[in-house]
């Protein structure tokens, strides 16, 4: 009896030192993390659209997030878009309700700051400032839009899809007519050299400059990459040789409508990676229309 | 006793242990170097801690209590570098959670930490921990040239030889290739010092 006392006592007085230890470490590194995934979302997002240490974006370039959030009150179930709106000094927040079949609800001014509300923390005080219990809300998504002066240069928006082990997250960049501008995979936990090439420039690049008509109808094809495709989708790597300005356009409009080239040994990730794409665009290109229709009909002065 | 870690005990190639990671993760140099990294930290980390608490564990729920402590120092070693070397990370994000499933680590706290000092553990497990970064990085030497042509990414060969090395199927054979290497060596060197 004894015996069995003081094995659970060790065995609790264990867990507890442990669950301690692990706690406070990841009190104290969470925010150098938080700050970590910022940084990194920076970076993919300006490489994304061009950018980079050597060609560093210009000044007028602004990036304004949109937020989706879930609305549930008792049975009633709609959207909220937490945008950002002019305001006489600034950008500040609003919340656009919409309910599920695209139809303006409601309009909400938001207590929050553009900088605060990148903290999930911060946006979820906001809501409950408009949204009373018994009201719950989750959040969906995010989406970032990029404005070069006057102009919408692109939307960035993070997505994740079920990959071949657990998920693939990736950011797409679309320009203004829904075409592919770039892809970048964010996190994934796919074999290295097999599921994991699809971070390689000649799987990602494929998706540059597929339009949306394309998207909708692109599949996985198992056939191997042609050689002067493959040149063309690595003319970023540094080791290659720039192609002449000539054969670039050729190879550009010759595989334009081409299907995705899947990986070697790593088909179910290639399609992942595609259905996931096709996914994201298809709901965003839905999703933005119906914002944009209830932006113009309501005159909401949004900053993007 | 770090030199017995590396070649007398080595811990993938003599005493046979972790071999998961040794066949499935050493694809390539920086890889194994990563891990090694990574698993020299949680040994001897893990070795001292359990060295310096051994009268208190109770016989019988030493395994449990073993676990416990590789579990956490993982946990913690997985956060700091997520939160402060975030470029490292990126590349062994997904070794460094394995870590704590690697029999090399429960099996050395087993058979010495629990019997012996702390410093001694301590430098018991900086030889464990080189040892089995040392193994990773030959099997990764091997597989990355033979299989990619690669060296720490470097196009050395310019083609790719056989891509089957860098399948888990050749790392099988790769190290039972090196084990009898290891082997072959120890017969020698001992013939050499019997004269």
């Amino acid at each position: 009896m004894k015996e069995i006392i003081r094995i659970t006592i060790g065995l609790t007085v264990a867990c507890l030192v442990a669950a301690l230890v692990m706690g406070s470490v990841f009190i104290i590194t969470d925010k150098a993390k938080k700050h970590n995934e910022h940084v990194n979302v920076q970076q993919t997002v300006l490489g994304l659209l061009g950018y980079t240490k050597s060609r560093p974006a210009p000044s007028d370039l602004k990036l304004y997030t949109i937020y989706r959030y879930l609305l549930e009150n008792g049975d009633a179930k709609t959207l909220g878009y937490m945008v950002p709106v002019e305001k006489g000094d600034g950008v500040g927040y609003d919340l656009i309700v919409v309910d599920l079949d695209g139809q303006f609800v409601n309009r909400f001014t938001l207590p929050i700051t553009p900088n605060e509300a990148a903290e999930a923390q911060e946006r979820t005080t906001a809501l409950r400032t408009i949204l009373k219990p018994p009201g719950v809300f989750g959040f969906a998504d995010e989406t970032i839009i990029a404005r070069l002066g006057a102009e919408r240069l692109a939307y960035l928006i993070p997505g994740k899809c079920q990959g071949f082990k657990t998920f693939i997250d990736v950011m797409l960049a679309l320009d203004q007519s829904f075409k592919i501008v770039g892809l970048e995979i964010m996190e994934h936990e796919e074999d290295p050299g097999l599921g994991g090439e699809i971070e390689q420039d000649y799987f990602k690049n494929q998706f540059k400059g597929k339009s949306l008509e394309n998207v909708k109808k692109i599949k996985v094809i198992k056939e191997p990459l042609p050689e002067e495709y493959k040149k063309y989708l690595e003319t970023k790597k540094s080791n290659a040789e720039p192609l002449p300005k000539g054969v670039i356009d050729t190879i550009r409009s010759k595989y334009q409508d081409q299907d995705i080239y899947a990986l070697t040994g790593a088909t179910i990730s290639s399609n992942a990676v595609t259905q996931g794409v096709k996914g994201i665009i298809r709901k965003f290109a839905y999703r933005i229309t119906i914002l944009d229709n209830i932006i113009a009909s309501q005159h909401i002065p949004v900053a993007f | 006793m770090v030199s017995n870690g590396i070649l007398n005990e080595n811990p993938i190639f003599r005493l046979a242990l972790s071999m998961c990671p040794a066949v499935g993760i050493s694809t390539t140099v920086m890889n194994g170097i990563m891990l090694g990294i990574a698993v020299l930290f949680v040994q001897v980390f893990s070795s001292c801690t359990i060295a310096a608490i051994k009268d208190y564990i109770h016989p019988r729920i030493r395994i449990p209590t073993y676990t416990l402590t590789i579990a956490t120092w993982v946990t913690v070693i997985d956060l700091v570098l997520a939160a402060y070397m975030p470029a490292a990370y990126k590349e062994m994000g997904i070794f460094v959670k394995l870590i704590v499933a690697f029999a090399i680590i429960t099996m050395r706290l087993e058979m010495f930490a629990c019997k012996n000092s702390v410093p001694s553990s301590f430098w018991d497990g900086i030889g464990m921990g080189l040892g089995f970064m040392f193994g990773m990085m030959a099997l990764g030497f091997v597989r990355e040239l033979l299989g990619m042509g690669t060296i720490l990414g470097y196009d050395v060969l310019g083609f790719r030889p056989l891509l089957f090395f860098v399948l888990p199927a050749a790392g099988f054979f790769c190290v039972g290739i090196m084990m009898a290497m290891f082997n072959y060596m120890e017969l020698v060197y001992n013939r050499k010092k019997r004269g």
